[in-house]
């Protein structure tokens, strides 16, 4: 083990380490290629999802899972640029601007895209990503919703409450809701 | 090697002929194409969570579109399941120029019975006798009641969870408790009932075990719903599971894995198969094992393409129907529903079934339009979740919140319909392109004719009118196929028949020509029906391996 200087670089160095731990068997060839839109998709992710009672996207990492997923054309996103696009979409000064600003000016793109403008199209994917990549984190998944991986049993029929929420666990909500 | 018998394949019914010759005192030799896979020491992502995954079970795209560019399609592959998939660069087949055909295939020891739908539906003499009432196909030579007590043996071992509702049409079994209908499903089957008294919306049939089984290490089911991970609770019947531990309790089994059957060896002196060619695809060698007889379960496709392999026109082939007469269910989403009024409703647990319809057309009376035969529909209600969000516009603090919440309640009609066994549906093989091992690929060429179309029309048009009488919104509906092989139900290609001049196995799904060879897989199926085809796959295994112990004993074969 390195020498540590201060226990502030010991603490980085073993959390580094139990991230390393945690994602190295599988993801050790997953690691997205180093990108100047690192900024930009980690703050669009917290935009669609801020923190409330619990951590917003960009927080947890969605920015960065969504270029990684860019760069394996998840969703159809192969054989375009989602991310120059998005950068051209909001403009160059979009991330100097003030938060009320940049947050009216992602959800205008949003609302054009929704709206069937062919122009905002490929927003839509990147919005998909946002939200996989939010709620199928530990964060997004069983924090802001409910994860229970060996539920144990049915019930067909429960109260639901306004402040129940709902479960990221549900695979046939997940794939067909 | 000698053995009493080979067993090709260890897919779901592989491990059914395994056991019933092994607990006959048979010695058997079970070979698997793939690797091996180990009750609950390998199901390697069964226990992982999303963010566990390197693609949030997603999966990563261009993997998927390089290697798996088949099996992607497939609504059972993810990233967690993938592992019992094939890989599609390195398992190719051909397809005519009007052919689109999705081949969904799991080698590896186990076969489909790890990433099985589970749906689990006996026959009856409407399927059984179809091809008889209108003339397509060439007649089944056995009834219901052939098969019935072999129904009975299969669903009481692998486990079988589900209603009694006294169906002509989709005769009752030895059921495990039913798994529960949820609120809606509870609510559209009694609109139904009401309105059309001969259909009848009851909980899919499953080999998910409501009580466990505990003499053979199996729990009930935990409704998690992930089961094509693989399940080392044992709640579904799979091979390891069930069929597998029997076999080789009985001390007369020997596997081999990672062992491609290339071809079965024949003695034209004495009309007897002597045993099968196979490569060891880890030493990349030619081996032959020797048995007093044959069970081809190597699934519907690939029996087919053994006994075409085997011998210049086909093994066994006397009739010239070997590779006609292939079948798959048309499938499509034929229902997509809003069901309003139960806002205030939810569920625990993920139910591993949803629901069915049972065909009710064309039964006593001819009332099909423009086909002769049935439909059916799967489907179930259900509560949306955070993806609803990839429909809704909005961001921020709001567009969070409502994603927190159950969404609103859908159901979806899947239909299924009967598929009319055509000689122009057939698997042969190209004459030119080989795979890995040198072996001739698969060619299949298939089209849905008009009676499915006719079919999925009428399911179409009668899914909408249920779910409006229930008080549901109908989004969408569809009334065109999905590319063949959709269902996962591909079958035939090795007919069973009276005639050995028109099919190529007897009533014991034995080969006309040569008596110490069986072919217990779908490639039997003579007919398709419009219900699920696995179970009866089965019960026609354990019954063919029963007679076939008797056959030699006797000294027939």
């Amino acid at each position: 083990m390195p020498k540590m200087k201060s226990t502030m670089e010991r603490r980085e160095f073993l959390a580094g380490m139990a991230l390393l731990m945690a994602v190295a068997p599988m993801a050790a060839h997953a690691k997205p290629a180093p990108s100047p839109y690192q900024p930009l998709l980690r703050e669009v992710a917290q935009l669609v999802i801020p923190r409330s009672a619990t951590p917003g996207a960009g927080e947890v990492g969605v920015g960065a899972f969504v270029l990684l997923a860019l760069d394996h054309g998840l969703e159809g996103t192969r054989g375009f640029d989602h991310a120059a696009w998005l950068k051209t979409a909001l403009g160059t000064g979009f991330l100097t601007q003030p938060l009320a600003r940049r947050r009216s000016a992602l959800a205008a793109l949003d609302a054009r895209a929704f709206a069937g403008d062919a122009a905002a199209k490929p927003w839509l994917a990147i919005k998909r990503l946002i939200l996989l990549g939010y709620y199928t984190s530990e964060t997004g998944g069983s924090k802001e919703l409910q994860y229970v991986h060996v539920p144990g049993r049915y019930d067909p029929d429960l109260p639901l409450k306004p402040t129940d929420r709902a479960f990221s666990s549900d695979w046939t909500a997940v794939d067909f809701g | 090697m000698d053995f009493d018998a080979i067993v090709v394949g260890s897919g779901i019914t592989g491990g059914w002929a395994a056991k019933e010759l092994t607990e006959a005192g048979l010695k058997v030799l079970m070979i698997e194409r793939g690797r091996e896979i180990r009750h609950q020491q390998d199901y390697t992502t069964e226990m992982k969570m999303p963010w566990d995954m390197p693609f949030r079970g997603h999966g990563d795209s261009d993997l998927f579109d390089r290697d798996y560019a088949v099996q992607r399609l497939n609504r059972h592959f993810t990233e967690f399941t993938q592992p019992h998939f094939v890989n599609d660069a390195q398992n190719p087949y051909q397809t005519g120029p009007d052919t689109r055909f999705t081949w969904f295939r799991s080698y590896q020891l186990g076969g489909r019975s790890l990433t099985w739908g589970r749906q689990t539906y006996r026959w009856s003499d409407y399927d059984f006798a179809a091809n008889a009432r209108d003339g397509q196909g060439t007649d089944w030579p056995i009834r219901y009641a052939d098969i019935a007590p072999w129904y009975d043996k299969v669903e009481s071992f692998i486990g079988v969870s589900g209603a009694k509702e006294g169906l002509k049409q989709l005769p009752d079994g030895q059921f495990q408790p039913p798994m529960a209908l949820n609120v809606v499903e509870t609510h559209v089957r009694a609109e139904i009932a009401k309105r059309w008294p001969e259909r009848c919306l009851t909980v899919g049939r499953t080999a998910n075990m409501t009580e466990g089984k505990p003499e053979e290490g199996r729990a009930p089911c935990q409704n998690r719903s992930i089961c094509a991970r693989g399940c080392s609770y044992g709640a579904y019947f799979s091979t390891q599971s069930s069929t597998l531990p029997a076999a080789m309790k009985t001390g007369n089994l020997t596997v081999i894995t990672d062992a491609v059957v290339e071809a079965l060896d024949y003695d034209p002196a004495t009309r007897r198969v002597t045993g099968v060619r196979y490569i060891d695809t880890k030493t990349r060698t030619r081996k032959t094992a020797r048995a007093r007889m044959v069970f081809l379960n190597a699934g519907s496709f690939n029996s087919v393409h053994i006994l075409l392999n085997s011998a210049p026109g086909g093994l066994a082939n006397s009739s010239g129907v070997l590779g006609t007469h292939i079948m798959d269910h048309a499938t499509t989403l034929s229902a997509a529903a809003l069901m309003p009024g139960f806002e205030h409703h939810t569920t625990f647990g993920n139910r591993p079934t949803g629901i069915v319809i049972p065909r009710y057309c064309n039964m006593d009376q001819m009332d099909g339009i423009g086909h002769a035969r049935g439909f059916s529909f799967q489907g179930g209600a259900l509560q949306s979740t955070w993806t609803q969000g990839n429909r809704m516009a909005g961001i921020g603090a709001e567009y969070k919140e409502k994603l927190r919440h159950p969404g609103p309640w859908r159901m979806v009609l899947v239909g299924f319909s009967d598929c009319v066994p055509r000689a122009t549906n057939r698997l042969t093989l190209d004459p030119v392109k080989t795979d890995a091992h040198g072996l001739p690929q698969l060619r299949v060429d298939f089209a849905f004719g008009k009676e499915e179309h006719a079919a999925l029309a009428q399911a179409k048009a009668e899914a909408a009118e249920m779910l409006i009488a229930a008080g549901g919104k109908v989004l969408m509906g569809f009334d065109q196929p999905g590319p063949a092989g959709t269902a996962i139900h591909e079958m035939g290609g090795a007919r069973m028949g009276h005639d050995p001049k028109t099919s190529v196995l007897n009533k014991w799904s034995q080969s006309h020509d040569i008596a110490n060879l069986f072919v217990t897989d779908g490639a039997q199926m003579s007919s398709s029906a419009c219900q699920n085809p696995s179970l009866t796959y089965m019960a026609l295994t354990a019954r063919a391996a029963h007679a076939a112990v008797g056959m030699l004993r006797e000294g027939r074969i």
